[in-house]
């Protein structure tokens, strides 16, 4: 337990900071940036209950927020996407998943994990940017926008999982 | 009743998640205001500081280009004053000098002065973009304050803390300035259209006045913000509008956004006088 809770700060400062400092300045193309922040949720043990999960979502977004500037943005895309979670791990992987092994490759396999992380990836940049864009609207740029932030962070959060070497049978 | 409450304790990740949303909403209303909350932003001291050190390493990064800015800047400025002093000699060479001339001491003459700042957070990708600097309340920074470049126009301060302010940059929807051709009086009005960090739109200037590709866009000096006359950007090209009686024009603006290193907030003395009086001139309508 005490594992966990270290596990998830580490993850949270890591990942915070990185996104922060680095991936908030990258915009290839102009156009696609990168959030892998959305890892932190998307490694929430499986089994954890719903309103914690909601809770680490709209934190994680509320720190970014403060960040970028952004108030309130993130925090609900975040919202939205963590409310999500447990239905997309249930539509992909079933019920019978055993408590508390942390969604990986290995765990969900190759092709689930990816279904499951391009569908909450996608939940949320859906939300994020529509929310972005209540002040100015643009639909066709809108959706190319959305398009390549969602492959680029999708790959960058499978990369991230492929080289992530920490033991992934159980967390406790 | 008991079917009720546990009903309710089966579904109250519902609850907490209208809450949480119910919450980030407010924000999102409530921070689009023009004067934003400081908690929430990074002007806030954590924010700050931790962008700042990433400011400070990140602006180790292009001092080659900002280097030869300078210089050029530095030409530029020698000229002018070669230029000046060639015109002052003329001018005295000229006149008889009168011994018993005493200029006016208490006069302010110019009524804006530069506070240099350096930017430790900025974004151009977003629709709506903020930029931080480093210098705020107690460096003498106000909302409103106009924030210029070395090569033009930046945006206006909107919220202050004490060591940090968030500036509005051009490249936000909510920002709105006003601009005229350089040389003609003619204003519109230059907003973003939030793709291109590189070019803006000028809009509302009438049909009648003659301009070509080229040409310099100027801030009007018409807010109380800026000076009349900063360099706002360069006309690339122009369409009529549809109710065809205004021009719209596609600006390449001076500043580049994307290495925007150092910056000065230009401080007006007669700021609070105008737009009290400009109040006070409208109560009358």
């Amino acid at each position: 337990m005490i594992n966990n809770i270290l596990r998830g700060i580490i993850y949270f400062v890591v990942l915070v900071l990185v996104q922060v400092l680095i991936l908030n300045n990258i915009h290839f193309l102009r156009i696609a940036t990168p959030f892998l922040y959305l890892y932190f949720i998307i490694k929430i043990p499986v089994g954890t209950s719903q309103t914690n999960v909601l809770f680490f979502s709209f934190l994680i977004g509320l720190v970014i927020d403060t960040f970028s500037n952004t108030p309130g943005m993130h925090a609900a895309a975040c919202t939205l996407a963590g409310f999500t979670r447990q239905s997309l791990i249930n539509f992909f992987e079933g019920k019978d998943l055993p408590d508390g092994i942390f969604p990986s490759f290995r765990t969900f396999g190759y092709g689930g994990f990816f279904r499951y992380v391009i569908s909450f990836v996608f939940i949320h940049h859906v939300a994020l940017f529509l929310i972005e864009s209540l002040t100015f609207f643009d639909p066709l740029f809108l959706a190319i926008r959305i398009g390549a932030s969602v492959i680029t962070t999708v790959l960058l959060i499978c990369t991230v999982e492929a080289f992530n070497i920490e033991p992934q049978k159980s967390g406790d | 009743m008991r079917k009720l409450l546990d009903f309710l304790i089966r579904k109250r990740h519902w609850f907490l998640f209208i809450l949480l949303e119910i919450i980030s909403f407010t924000l999102i209303y409530r921070n689009s205001a023009y004067q934003r909350n400081i908690m929430f932003s990074s002007a806030n001291v954590i924010t700050g500081h931790i962008a700042s050190v990433s400011g400070a390493v990140t602006s180790y990064l292009n001092l080659r280009d900002i280097n030869k800015e300078l210089l050029e800047r530095n030409g530029q400025l020698e000229m002018e004053l070669l230029k000046l002093q060639d015109q002052l000699d003329m001018m005295r060479a000229d006149t008889v000098s009168f011994v018993g001339f005493v200029p006016d001491s208490t006069d302010e003459g110019f009524s804006y002065s530069f506070v240099m700042a350096d930017v430790v957070n900025n974004s151009v990708s977003h629709l709506s973009n903020y930029i931080t600097i480093n210098k705020g309340r107690k460096d003498g920074i106000a909302p409103d304050m106009g924030v210029v470049s070395e090569r033009g126009v930046v945006g206006i301060v909107s919220t202050v803390s004490d060591c940090f302010s968030v500036i509005i940059p051009l490249l936000n929807p909510k920002f709105r300035l006003s601009c005229k051709l350089l040389g003609s009086n003619f204003f519109g009005s230059l907003s973003w259209n939030g793709r291109n960090a590189r070019y803006a739109r000028l809009d509302g200037l009438p049909r009648h006045v003659e301009f070509q590709k080229g040409d310099t866009i100027v801030t009007s000096g018409y807010s109380a913000v800026f000076p009349a006359g900063i360099i706002v950007g360069t006309v690339v090209d122009f369409e009529k509008q549809n109710d065809d009686n205004f021009y719209s024009l596609e600006v390449e603006l001076a500043t580049d956004f994307y290495t925007l290193n150092n910056v000065r907030v230009i401080r007006n003395y007669r700021q609070a006088e105008q737009l009290s009086t400009e109040r006070e001139a409208k109560k009358n309508d």
